[in-house]
């Protein structure tokens, strides 16, 4: 039954592959007219594209999955960030070209090394409630003191606080003396004495009403784009939430509301209404009044919706835009533009598969794995009209990080060159691969020092290596479709290119906890995760890949990379530290200690809203100020002229920053 | 009867009891992982991990985090959501979505029972002929295609058709018209299945032959006798249809964004919500007990040869 599900599904993947070939081409953005048009051309067109255009003062947008709770500090779930960061305001945030501008915050500066940043906030401004009517409590720099006390109590379970607490002077320190103390291991202070001391050894300060102070445990000149990403950076009435305990936030009633926008309806899985703020400090560039969601848990249906006018943005998967080819909905067909995060291939250096283990600790082999990958086939499962815009040779993705110049950070020598490599090179595959095995095995094909065993990946799965060629790889994957789909892809290049006399290539989907049961245990040799850029700055991830890194599934040993880290983090100006990063990055990738091939970019989209009228919210979500909704839909060829025109505006903007 | 009803009963809380503790013990049996997102297990370290669980008293013995559910459950506090909807009170979260799934769930059986009695009665009036080939036709179509393809066949171009919202909207009346028939299409297959199959049987007893021998019309034998004595195996099953009609439909509901309990047990479980998962378990064996229990007594009501208690 295995072997008759495992053919279906190689044909299936060879039918798609082959179709392919036969998909029409997006045009090449480069010879469309807009893009050759001149700056004030370009300009011209956009003004006359929108007089002709009627604007909306309501936007209807839908969500996918549960809206589980608002409590922006302890939630898991992604999609509430959107509502939330049309609510609450940050100290800054991006305009339509990605440059910091204040936010609730009027003025900022930092020191020189960029470990204290200090904040003045806007004053007279007062929390709403549900009902869009001024509470009680104004909103001051107390408020951020107090989200940073509410993060650093571990009673309140706040989400994804590593990068946060770990940035923060003192917080680190607090937190674990805090849980120790509700642990029983620390008997000697209580806990209120320790909460007491919050103000004296956390590093976050109301210097007065209205100015607030970080002081940061290293230099982070990457600070504002952190507070963009993270929800934990976020004010709170700590007054109201305490009052409230666990009932904080858990809908739109039992939260406040300092944002553009406040939740004034919420129907839990079902609906929820954003009504803009009256009291907003900026209130004149909000320019849509209500922003209603509705649960809408397909894409098909979604896309039913927009075309019956019942929704203005829908997300086209790359099978129904083939299906749109020739239709009046063709022409409104626009690609969807980044994705930060990168899917990579996790190589298990500990497990217990001496074959394995044996090859993966040599250079040459991880060379020959690398080598024969054909990325564009991989990326054309996701993106079969265009494969080439989802290729990635680096961990962090291009178009996150620039430096004071503009120079985008993966165009750092040498992790330019890993970016511009192409990988798809079986007989360089094959040659690192004899290589490889003239330095591990004796000439009858037996691996040196490995002996027979029964590897045991329990609950994952168990196999019997005989200690000879072909080396037998376990690929543990999901049961997903599309993910045994991809795992067969890897099968037929790794064994075409380097030799199924070489490699045993064994799949193995796993249906469960993939990270807890498979990655964490070590029960695996390949699995596909994914690594995301979260704000402007390549420490978020590569601090976490150093040898004893969270992030160092695999369990490599990497001094040469693990050094080149503490170097960047040492260095005294960005771009030193930018291209101390670029070569350790380009060290990993190089190397073959991880292998990235594609981003999570995907799919296309239809909208009835104007392209890049709304901020560029590059590490934070979609916010709605600013945003113009037409009455008809946009189409690509209008996409084209304000692109044309953004472009040349955010390259001046970004410049004179 | 009494003495029936109190042992039905114990036997009832019984059986709740085992089951509410099985469950509850084999949740605990979980691997600690899973009370995590994926992202979150890669976001944080052991230790905050470890803190987390035990400021949610996940850490603690079983048997003390037993006592304490049932302390709550008895003060009436049903806990609160862990990961599903964290935070947020079960006693909240239910009391939103069982009416809406509820009164989906009554609307469609009450027309899954009038229209499935109707087919089924169609289909043995009309015995072999265009009647029985319709129906046929219908349980056929309903019972073997997979259910997506019609379902979704409805959504899509019976609501252009008939120009009917896609989705569910609580204040649209004619949002409800196509979940509702989607609901009901596999109970009226059944009513009318099982009601054609009894009456069959039951037009080849005696007492029927004797009955159109006497010179009784057809359908009156057919109304008032056949259909009397075939409706009762049909009749016990109507307690725990009625009560379970807020276990909601998985698909269905996600399909019409209907925002009620279908799925919920299901996600609940994966996403290891202990909490979310024992009362949603002790409500459902509660229902099941009940439904049971009463599905007896309405049979005894409706046929007066069966009795409950051995006569003295």
């Amino acid at each position: 039954m295995k072997r008759f599900i495992a053919i279906l599904l190689a044909v299936a993947m060879v039918l798609s592959l082959s179709a392919c070939q036969f998909l029409p081409k997006l045009e090449d953005p480069d010879t469309t007219p807009a893009a050759t048009m001149q700056p004030e051309d370009a300009a011209n067109a956009v003004d006359k594209i929108l007089e002709g255009k009627t604007f909306e003062n309501v936007y209807k947008t839908y969500f996918s999955s549960s809206y589980a709770s608002f409590n922006y500090y302890s939630t898991a779930y992604a999609t509430v960030r959107e509502i939330i960061a049309n609510c609450i305001d940050g100290l800054v945030e991006p305009n339509t070209y990605g440059v910091y501008v204040p936010s609730l915050a009027e003025s900022w500066k930092s020191n020189e090394d960029q470990t204290v940043w200090t904040f003045k906030i806007r004053e007279g401004l007062k929390w709403i409630d549900h009902t869009g009517k001024e509470t009680e409590y104004a909103v001051t720099a107390q408020d951020f003191v107090d989200g940073i006390r509410y993060i650093g109590d571990p009673l309140n379970g706040a989400y994804s606080l590593r990068v946060v607490r770990n940035l923060i002077e003192g917080l680190y320190d607090y937190y674990w003396l805090l849980d120790d103390i509700d642990s029983g291991t620390v008997t000697d202070t209580t806990r209120e004495d320790a909460v007491a001391t919050f103000d004296e050894v956390v590093g976050v300060k109301a210097i007065d009403e209205y100015t607030v102070e970080y002081t940061l445990t290293s230099s982070a000149p990457y600070f504002l784009s952190l507070i963009e990403s993270s929800m934990l950076m976020l004010p709170v009435e700590y007054e109201y939430a305490m009052s409230l305990g666990e009932d904080f936030a858990i809908d739109n009633e039992h939260m406040l509301y300092c944002g553009a926008y406040y939740v004034s309806a919420f129907e839990r899985d079902k609906a929820i209404t954003l009504t803009a703020n009256p009291n907003y400090w900026d209130k004149e560039n909000v320019t849509i009044e209500t922003v209603e969601y509705q649960m809408i848990p397909d894409g098909t249906t979604s896309l039913e919706m927009f075309k019956r006018g019942e929704t203005d943005y829908t997300s086209v998967e790359a099978e129904a835009y083939l299906s749109l080819q020739g239709t009046e909905w063709a022409d409104n067909l626009l690609p969807t533009s980044h994705s930060f995060s990168t899917n990579y291939l996790w190589l298990d250096f500990a497990g217990e598969n001496p074959e394995f283990n044996k090859f993966i600790n040599n250079e040459n082999f991880r060379k020959a794995l690398m080598y024969s990958l054909n990325r564009e086939s991989l990326a054309s499962l996701r993106e079969p009209v265009d494969p080439k815009r989802i290729l990635r040779n680096t961990i962090n993705a291009e178009g996150a990080i620039y430096d004071s110049n503009g120079v985008d950070y993966t165009d750092y020598s040498p992790l330019k060159e890993i970016k511009e490599t192409d990988y798809n090179q079986p007989e360089l595959a094959k040659q690192y691969m004899e290589a490889a095995i003239k330095e591990l095995c004796d000439e009858n094909g037996n691996i040196i020092g490995c002996e027979p065993t029964t590897v045991d990946y329990l609950p994952v799965c168990s196999f019997d290596v005989d200690g000879k060629l072909p080396v037998t790889i376990c690929y543990v994957g999901t049961d997903d479709e599309a993910e045994i789909i991809m795992a067969q892809l890897f099968k037929a290049m790794i064994e075409e290119s380097i030799g199924a006399d070489y490699i045993d290539f064994q799949i193995q989907a796993y249906s469960g906890w993939t990270y807890g049961t498979v990655a964490d245990p070590l029960n695996y040799d390949i699995y596909f995760d994914s690594l995301s850029t979260g704000y402007a700055d390549p420490s978020g991830i590569l601090t976490r890949m150093t040898t004893d890194g969270a992030e160092n599934v695999g369990k490599y040993n990497v001094p040469e990379f693990d050094a080149l880290i503490e170097k960047a983090l040492a260095a005294t100006t960005f771009e030193e530290r930018l291209q101390y990063f670029a070569e350790a990055e380009a060290y990993l990738c190089g190397n073959g200690f991880v292998i990235p091939f594609i981003s999570s970019l995907r799919g296309y989209y239809m909208s009835y809203s104007v392209p890049y009228t709304s901020p560029l919210t590059l590490y934070g979500n979609t916010k709605y100020k600013g945003t113009l909704v037409m009455s008809e839909p946009l189409t690509k060829a209008e996409f084209d002229v304000f692109e044309a025109a953004y472009d040349v505006e955010r390259a001046e903007a970004l410049k004179a920053n | 009867m009494g003495k029936y009803i109190l042992k039905r009963t114990l036997n009832s809380l019984l059986t709740v009891i085992i089951v509410f503790v099985a469950v509850f013990m084999l949740l605990r049996l979980m691997p600690l992982s899973g009370y995590f997102p994926q992202d979150m297990l890669k976001e944080t370290d052991e230790a905050t991990r470890m803190s987390y669980l035990r400021n949610q008293g996940l850490l603690d013995h079983p048997v003390k985090q037993l006592f304490r559910f049932i302390g709550n459950l008895f003060q009436g506090d049903l806990g609160r959501s862990l990961t599903v909807y964290p935070k947020v009170p079960i006693s909240t979260l239910l009391a939103e979505k069982i009416p809406v799934t509820a009164a989906f769930g009554f609307s469609s059986m009450l027309l899954g029972i009038v229209l499935g009695l109707s087919l089924g009665l169609l289909m043995v009036r009309f015995k072999d002929r265009w009647g029985d080939r319709l129906g046929t036709g219908y349980i056929l179509i309903v019972r073997a295609i997979p259910n997506l393809i019609y379902l979704f066949f409805i959504q899509v171009w019976i609501s252009l058709w008939f120009n009917l919202p896609m989705v569910f909207k609580k204040d649209l009346p004619s949002s409800w018209i196509l979940p509702v028939i989607c609901l009901s299409l596999g109970s009226i297959a059944w009513y009318a299945l099982w009601l054609r199959r009894f009456m069959v049987d039951e037009e080849n007893r005696d007492y029927v032959k004797f009955a159109l021998v006497k010179g009784l019309p057809k359908k009156q034998v057919l109304r008032r006798h056949i259909f009397k004595n075939a409706i009762i195996p049909l009749v016990i099953y109507l307690p725990s249809d009625l009560l379970f009609i807020i276990s909601g439909s998985l698909v269905i509901e996600s399909l019409y964004a209907i925002p009620g309990t279908g799925g919920l047990l299901t996600t609940a479980i994966k996403s290891q919500d202990n909490n979310l998962v024992q009362v949603i378990v002790l409500m459902y064996a509660v229902l099941s007990v009940i439904g049971v229990f009463l599905g007896d007594l309405l049979v005894a009501a409706v046929d007066p040869r069966i009795k409950l208690t051995e006569e003295e």
